[in-house]
């Protein structure tokens, strides 16, 4: 059996966005995790993308009134002849 | 001869069920809670009217997306310009060299500040449409590339590409937001007892 050949840190930088959105097959997710844990240029840079990725996620907004919202947009339907019964 | 009836059965369950996704893609759109609401509502109806173009089976979130998008630029008169791109695999060497830059300016702890959390959401509303659409699909409501590229109707290359220069630019704007508030690495505060 041969061994995968190691990434170099040019090719986990290209692919680290993929990799961190978890767009990426299950060989290649491992191999740039086993870069990551040995290489400690490409780790901080992961880290810092990945902290980033957090706050940005944490701009996400939840409706203030989601039954309201629902009852809205369903009176809004019937109004329009909408009867699923 | 009267129209065929809708399948309002199929609606409230294929459809409807996407309401508050489609309730936090508004809110991601227009930043407002009522002009969300009324967005998400004029959403329903236009899928309501057209239901017959929707093909069954097929991915009716991504339809639904599609249509509060559409509308939302529609009622701003906002259309959707051509944005060069660099190769995804350039945009994001790039984004290394802007943690490099950050790093050697102490600020390489910069999205753990609150300072710059309460800016992202203005970051992301002044970037340009094609890049705002696919950060607010894919990092802040959380899609995958793929439904991303069903949304905006382009291929999931361009989505990469719009995706990862989205982040340099947003990265490099909250870095310089950081900078003008003479934010830098913070300091170390010594446990109780410990000597300067």
């Amino acid at each position: 059996m041969t061994m995968p050949p190691m990434l170099d840190c040019d090719s986990v930088m290209r692919q680290l966005w993929d990799f961190l959105d978890g767009e990426l097959d299950a060989d290649r997710i491992n191999a740039i995790q086993d870069h990551l844990k040995m290489c400690e240029r490409c780790h901080p840079h992961a880290e810092f993308e990945r902290t980033f990725l957090r706050a940005l996620a944490q701009a996400r907004r939840e409706p203030a009134n989601p039954g309201g919202l629902a009852a809205r947009v369903r009176n809004a339907l019937r109004e329009r002849g909408f009867s699923p019964a | 001869m009267p129209p065929a009836p809708r399948d309002d059965a199929r609606f409230e369950r294929e459809a409807l069920c996407w309401l508050p996704d489609v309730s936090r893609f508004a809110l991601s759109l227009t930043r407002d809670d009522t002009e969300a609401d009324d967005l998400v509502q004029d959403t329903y109806l236009i899928a309501y009217e057209h239901w017959g173009q929707y093909v069954p089976g097929s991915q009716c979130r991504a339809w639904l997306f599609t249509i509060c998008r559409n509308h939302f630029y529609r009622s701003r008169i906002r259309a959707e310009r051509q944005v060069p791109t660099e190769a995804p695999e350039m945009e994001a060497l790039a984004a290394a060299a802007v943690h490099s830059g950050a790093r050697a300016e102490g600020l390489d702890d910069v999205f753990e500040r609150s300072e710059v959390m309460d800016a992202i959401e203005a970051a992301i509303a002044e970037l340009p449409a094609p890049f705002r659409d696919v950060v607010v699909l894919v990092d802040v409501n959380d899609h995958t590339y793929d439904t991303a590229s069903a949304v905006l109707g382009v291929p999931i290359g361009t989505v990469r590409s719009r995706l990862f220069r989205a982040r340099r630019l947003l990265q490099e704007q909250l870095i310089d937001h950081a900078r003008d508030a003479g934010i830098r690495r913070a300091e170390r505060t010594p446990p109780t007892g410990e000597r300067q």
